[in-house]
């Protein structure tokens, strides 16, 4: 069991490389934290592993079988799924069905148990008295919540969450936060995309930092922030500065 | 919102059904068994497009290809093989099923209006092979625009009510089904965001592939009975686009993606169509043209499906 492996994945638009031998694994239990400035080629890098983009080059490993180039609901069904930057909740059907939506394809279960299962993880997210509301009609921060409920509903192991956070409060993330150390408890890990650093320093047990394409930095969250690419590239001289102080 | 209303709906549907079952044996006019027969096999059309169209949000522009395909597959089964009008009927089905599922794995690659073009032209296609393969090949096989000429069948209306009602009944429940079980939130899923389906674990091909396969199947037991009803095929007859424009309008009138949808917009249309045509037979067309319009203004999408969101109904 090794989880989620990734060796020198590339990906290219025409002339455009957005992707550049990008390696890294993810271990069983872990949440990898991944920064980089926008067009870094995060959402890209994850549309690869998940099966939308097929890499240029590079392989793709899940528990040491090649996923590279599946279809996007094989993979899903192995057990990686994904949270979208752009949210797309299946807006004429309500919140319940939009997550029985991932219960029932993503976790092959039947109607019965699929239901049970809808039921405990809207709970487990805090959706609730949101349940049968319209997924249309419902505020952003509810619909990142049910976009993590869809993709837990499909009983994947592994979960990218591509700036599941973008666009709430101060006080709304440390609700986020604490969803996602109960996911993480109950065996799950993560890959968590985000530009909020109080979110991506408070929770990875690793961090690794795209620049261009390119993995620049791979590390703890402390050796990562001190790195002098990294600060270069993304977190400029008042963040560091102020960290060091 | 809640389950209830769908048990209801679903129990009046059957009610409905079981009713109209024994209606030849009360109707004495063969005219009204006539209309009645009508609007049941449009029901049952508009019905096979919306289970495809309506739920996945591909708009097929092609579906009378599968009607035209089950109705030179039992003529030709009937008076070249001499096959009896029940396996054709059957063997109608399959074929159109077999078919749609070769089509569809190129053309359910396509989007929007793409997807309407290719079935446009696939059911054009099939016209123009029906109508010039014999006279290429020298064969006598499809008997070009000569048409087919079914053996008399010499049953009276109610057989073919008898035949046509059971298909419809089937469609309908295909329809509930649909809406309850996994396939169905499969396909609205995909109507609502395909590569969000797609990650979530859908398998949007298989479950696109399956409701076009379906639709065809019964749009060919369609195309059977009518040669059968009618004894005599031309490829312009029934692969006329007008069919595909009927259970268009029909199922857009009523509500696409929508239960009740198919059955009032069919009913709603043969109806109108019926009694204005009986008595303004130069202008009716304009007419309806125009209910069609007001319709759609006022009820944009569709009476059922306008309903549905108004009243915020889950299923109707």
């Amino acid at each position: 069991m090794t989880g989620l492996e990734c060796k020198e994945i590339s990906m290219k638009f025409g002339a455009l490389a957005a992707v550049q031998m990008v390696s890294f694994s993810l271990n069983p239990g872990e949440i990898l934290g991944m920064i980089g400035p926008n067009g870094a080629g995060k959402t890209t890098l994850f549309n690869c592993i998940i099966g939308i983009h097929k890499p240029t080059f590079g392989k793709i490993y899940l528990n040491e079988i090649n996923i590279t180039g599946m279809k996007p609901h094989k993979i899903c069904r192995m057990g990686l799924a994904k949270t979208s930057q752009i949210m797309e909740p299946f807006q004429a059907m309500t919140v319940f069905e939009n997550v029985l939506v991932g219960a029932l394809h993503g976790g092959g279960m039947k109607m019965g148990p699929a239901k049970k299962k809808t039921e405990k993880v809207i709970e487990l997210v805090g959706l609730a008295e949101y349940a049968y509301k319209l997924s249309g009609s419902i505020s952003v921060p509810a619909r990142r919540r049910l976009e993590l409920a869809r993709a837990l509903a499909t009983g994947a192991n592994i979960l990218l969450l591509d700036e599941n956070m973008a666009g709430l409060n101060p006080h709304e993330i440390d609700e986020a936060l604490e969803i996602l150390r109960k996911i993480r408890n109950s065996g799950k890990s993560l890959i968590v995309v985000e530009h909020i650093m109080r979110v991506v320093m408070g929770i990875s047990d690793r961090i690794i930092v795209l620049n261009y394409g390119a993995k620049i930095a791979e590390g703890f969250p402390e050796e990562v922030v001190n790195d002098e690419a990294v600060i270069k590239a993304y977190l400029g001289e008042k963040l560091s500065s102020l960290k060091v102080a | 919102m809640n389950y209830r209303t769908d048990r209801i709906i679903l129990i009046i549907f059957l009610l409905i059904s079981t009713a109209v079952a024994f209606l030849p044996y009360f109707v004495q006019s063969e005219y009204l068994l006539r209309l009645i027969t009508v609007v049941i096999f449009w029901i049952g059309i508009a019905g096979c497009w919306n289970m495809m169209s309506g739920y996945t949000g591909y708009i097929d522009f092609g579906p009378v290809v599968y009607f035209g395909i089950g109705s030179y597959v039992a003529a030709i089964a009937m008076t070249k093989y001499m096959v009896p009008f029940f396996p054709s009927l059957f063997l109608s089905g399959l074929i159109s099923a077999v078919i749609a599922f070769f089509i569809g794995i190129p053309t359910l690659r396509l989007k929007g209006a793409y997807f309407a073009i290719a079935t446009f032209a696939f059911a054009e296609a099939m016209k123009q092979i029906s109508l010039e393969f014999d006279r290429t090949f020298k064969v006598s096989f499809f008997q070009g625009s000569d048409g087919i000429t079914l053996p008399i069948s010499g049953h009276d209306n109610s057989f073919f009510f008898y035949c046509i009602l059971p298909v419809t009944f089937v469609v309908m429940l295909t329809h509930y089904f649909i809406e309850h079980s996994k396939f169905g939130y499969g396909l609205k899923a995909i109507n609502e965001a395909e590569t969000a389906a797609e990650i979530s674990g859908v398998n949007t091909t298989a479950n696109k592939l399956r409701a076009y396969a379906t639709s065809a199947f019964f749009l060919g037991l369609y195309g059977a009975i009518e040669a059968y009803w009618i004894t005599y095929i031309t490829p312009s007859d029934v692969f006329n686009v007008q069919k595909t424009v009927q259970m268009v309008i029909m199922t857009l009138l009523g509500g696409m993606g929508t239960f009740l949808g198919p059955i009032v917009g069919a009913t709603f249309l043969t109806l109108i169509s019926e009694s204005l045509g009986t008595r303004f037979v130069e202008y009716y067309l304009i007419m309806i043209g125009g209910i069609i319009i007001v319709t759609i203004l006022i009820l944009p999408s569709g009476i059922i499906g306008t309903l549905k969101i108004r009243k915020r109904l889950r299923f109707i």
